[in-house]
């Protein structure tokens, strides 16, 4: 050995060192903080499946000198000394506003169902089937609309289930276990909430229910985690278990209320037969007379939800009033000039340009652009210190909206049946996948633009970066090859318009 | 006097590992410098989805083309220095369904060492051992996260190997080459990804693995010709198996067996230049290719 080896050895080595051990983060890392408000009158909020969070009955709980209650505390603090190491762990783990884990939660199974079933041998598809959803293909298959639907409820059922929570809690104002005992150690930051019902608990059932109705192949999971949450609340200090029985009522309740209203918002008929799907693409034809098709080799009979437009939107009277004009007609030269733009951005990837193709891709096997605008939301709901029931609000807006903005994007893709750069432009190829559904709008616009203007009503110190990323996603679509430049264009109005629903309705439902 | 060969062993695409490794048991003469250009011509209809040979019409047959410039440096008689550097390009066949466009540009520079550990006669023959280090990493902004059109891995990648050589007087020969190959983190250009679970940040881990090649062969026409058979196979130490009907993606077990045949030819009348040609072929694999391809490539060996 010589002195040149030693040495390249040694930058080696040093190398191997420095490159083993980066962490790589699986959920947002958080500690319990405090609320920057506590919202005693929260339970006054409007809430969207009821008419008033005290719709929901939660009876009086025993009161702090009853033998009762005395036994509940006595327990927890057994319960808290006996603790493992894996026990504590899980309490810091879920911190002190759970709607961010299950959020995450969400996200997650997002990710693992949206995988686009593959053909057959003989060339054609089967659909995913709720009625038997082991598959294969397995039950669902969570693309971006499924995802938008999957978050609004799981958003909504929190928010209303924690006006409700909030409601009791200073109606009843039973003050939690460590408030009680001072040998009882509290693990998260200690402020004056009173804890019957548990809001812990009310956002545990509430999210597993309804994800287990999105996921009912994760029943299993889901219940697992549901158990971890409630033994993190009783081992918290906070809760004793009589406050987190009142909180799963609570959170019964509302997800019966959200899952009858999903069972009955029309999703079930979004994915049509082949013979519903050509009268709508052969109306668009007779229309403009131009429609898209599938392009994919085995040819897909059916797009993507050809009648999620018209699905139950949630702020927005008619979709009718949120469809854009009609795009520009092939051949003309507004046409034309975005043929021009489109094999200009093919021939030139810069850097830049794909890496915000990629950046927004949120293709399949990711948690779709709503799960990418759920992701910053709980990055701003843990920076601006929310407390559950506030981050709550600020999701249920945010996925209405979104879903919203969705069904009417939907809405514009089946009207118009506009088709893909890949149908019109010869030989033209993408960096970014073509998805199973007409161009015009893009729905990555639409989405973004909608997230975008909820975000920035409530974050409003960061209003320009939000509206700043919603027009990067939606020309990201052109970067990659799969959009118009008017669908991205004419989707972030679209997307803004549909919002502003959502938006006025988050003003006067009693809060700010 | 002594020949010396290069020979990359593992040009087997994006899915799998890119290891170009000096695993032979031929030495450079001491201030001797070796060039090799190659060209490699690869293909695949067919890969493993997890244990799942599939086809897949949205990528319809993936080409990969490479052409590799590498030199050999002869520090002393017992230690080799290697440099290499590939430009590659990918793309599918059309028609295709997914109508995706391929990539192209210089793939990883690689560095490697190689010792001479130890020679002795044994019987009718001659035993020889090795050690080396290859060490490669991106030498340009390629995204590793856009498969199965990816250059490579995007990842810095050191492969240690240990090398045992048997050849019998009459020029047959066997040879073993391990290698744990080490793989760092790639970045990818998006900040989410799935592995069993989410991942929110750029960085992919790329997972090592374990790599064998056991060759055989025998030099003809008075050491002018060396052939050569050989079985390759990795196995990948962690990493997620590709879902179903979706693209690959950088954190993949990837594992394969191969077989390959390799022949080197040294004119006698143009002293130190040499044609080499090889065919691969992969027989089994998980997250892999079932990758054919084949290579040519011309050296040329002179002293300082």
């Amino acid at each position: 050995m010589n002195k040149i080896t030693y040495t390249i050895l040694m930058i080696v080595s040093l190398f191997l060192v420095a490159g083993c051990s980066m962490d790589l983060p699986t959920q947002l890392e958080f500690e319990s903080y405090e609320y920057a408000s506590l919202d005693e009158n929260g339970g006054d909020l409007q809430p969207i499946l009821m008419s008033k969070g005290l719709d929901i009955f939660v009876e009086e709980p025993n009161g702090v000198n009853s033998p009762e209650f005395l036994e509940e505390v006595e327990q927890v603090k057994r319960q808290i000394s006996s603790a493992s190491e894996d026990q504590k762990r899980n309490v810091l783990q879920w911190t002190n506003n759970p709607v961010v884990r299950w959020n995450e939660i969400a996200l997650e199974l997002i990710a693992k169902y949206n995988l686009i079933p593959g053909p057959n041998p003989d060339g054609s598809y089967t659909l995913p089937n709720p009625a038997s959803p082991d598959g294969p293909p397995p039950f669902p298959f969570a693309h971006p609309p499924y995802a938008s639907r999957a978050l609004a409820y799981l958003s909504v059922a929190q928010y209303d289930g924690l006006i409700s929570a909030w409601y009791y809690k200073f109606q009843y104002n039973r003050p939690a276990p460590y408030q009680i005992d001072e040998e009882i150690p509290h693990a998260y930051v200690e402020q004056p909430i009173p804890a019957y019902p548990s809001s812990g608990a009310v956002v545990a059932r509430a999210s597993r229910e309804v994800l287990t109705a999105m996921f009912p192949l994760e029943a299993a999971y889901l219940a697992a985690q549901e158990e971890k949450h409630l033994e993190a609340l009783l081992l918290s200090g906070e809760n004793v278990p009589s406050d987190v029985e009142a909180g799963l009522k609570i959170g019964n309740e509302i997800a019966s209320k959200a899952l009858e209203r999903a069972s009955s918002d029309g999703m079930k008929y979004a994915q049509t037969s082949k013979a519903v799907s050509d009268s709508i693409a052969n109306a668009a034809f007779e229309r403009f007379g131009w429609k898209w098709v599938n392009l994919e080799s085995p040819q897909r009979p059916v797009g993507l939800t050809p009648l999620f437009g018209k699905v139950k939107m949630w702020n927005v009277p008619s979709v009718e009033s949120t469809r854009p004009p009609v795009p520009p007609v092939p051949g003309t030269p507004a046409y034309e000039e975005d043929v021009r733009i489109l094999l200009d951005y093919a021939a030139n990837v810069t850097p830049e340009r794909r890496r915000i193709a990629n950046f927004w891709q949120d293709g399949l096997g990711t948690y779709t652009p709503p799960g990418h605008w759920n992701d910053f939301a709980i990055r701003d709901i843990v920076k601006n210190k929310l407390n559950p029931l506030r981050a709550a609000r600020v999701m249920a807006f945010l996925n209405m909206a979104m879903m919203d903005a969705g069904i009417s994007c939907w809405d514009a893709k089946y009207y118009y049946h506009y088709p893909r750069p890949i149908q019109l432009i010869e030989g033209f190829e993408t960096i970014a996948g073509t998805p199973n559904f007409p161009a015009y709008t893009s729905g990555h616009s639409v989405f973004s633009a909608s997230g975008a203007e909820v975000l920035a009503h409530f974050f409003p110190e960061k209003a320009s970066q939000f509206r700043a990323w919603a027009e990067e996603a939606a020309i990201s679509r052109v970067y990659g090859g799969i959009h118009w430049t008017f669908d991205a264009t004419v989707g972030t109005t679209q997307g803004i318009n549909v919002a502003q629903y959502s938006i006025d309705r988050a003003k006067t439902d009693g809060i700010d | 006097m002594a020949r010396t060969t290069l020979f990359l062993g593992l040009t087997l695409s994006s899915l799998t590992c890119w290891a170009q490794s000096p695993l032979d048991e031929l030495m450079m003469p001491k201030n001797d410098i070796c060039i090799l250009f190659n060209y490699e011509y690869g293909q695949f209809d067919q890969y493993w989805e997890g244990d799942f040979l599939r086809e897949n019409q949205t990528i319809a047959t993936v080409q990969r083309r490479t052409a590799m410039l590498m030199a050999a440096y002869g520090i002393n008689d017992r230690l080799d220095v290697y440099l290499g550097l590939p430009y590659v390009s990918t793309n599918s066949t059309i028609p295709n369904g997914g109508k995706f466009a391929g990539a192209s540009g210089l793939q990883d520079i690689s560095i490697g060492l190689k010792y001479k550990a130890l020679e002795k006669s044994l019987g009718a023959g001659k035993l020889s051992a090795f050690g080396s280090l290859l060490f490669s990493t991106p030498a340009s902004n390629y995204l590793s996260d856009y498969q199965p059109y990816s250059l490579g891995l995007g990842t810095p990648q050191l492969a240690w190997r240990g090398i045992g050589h048997f050849e019998t007087e009459k020029g047959l020969y066997s040879r073993l080459a391990l290698a744990y190959t080490w793989r760092g983190y790639t970045e990818a250009e998006r900040e989410y990804y799935y592995n069993e679970g989410s991942y929110f940040t750029p960085w992919m881990d790329v997972p090592s693995s374990w790599n064998m090649d056991f060759t055989l062969g025998k030099w003809w026409m008075e050491k002018s010709l060396r052939v050569e058979v050989s079985i390759s196979s990795q196995v990948s130490t962690s990493g997620d198996d590709i879902r179903a009907y979706n693209a690959p993606q950088p954190t993949n077990q990837v594992n394969f067996s191969r077989l390959g045949g390799f022949a080197h030819y040294y004119f006698q009348k143009v002293k130190g230049l040499g044609v080499l040609g090889y065919y691969q072929q992969v027989i089994s694999g998980k997250n892999a290719p079932k990758m054919g391809a084949f290579g040519l490539g011309v050296t040329y060996q002179f002293g300082l």
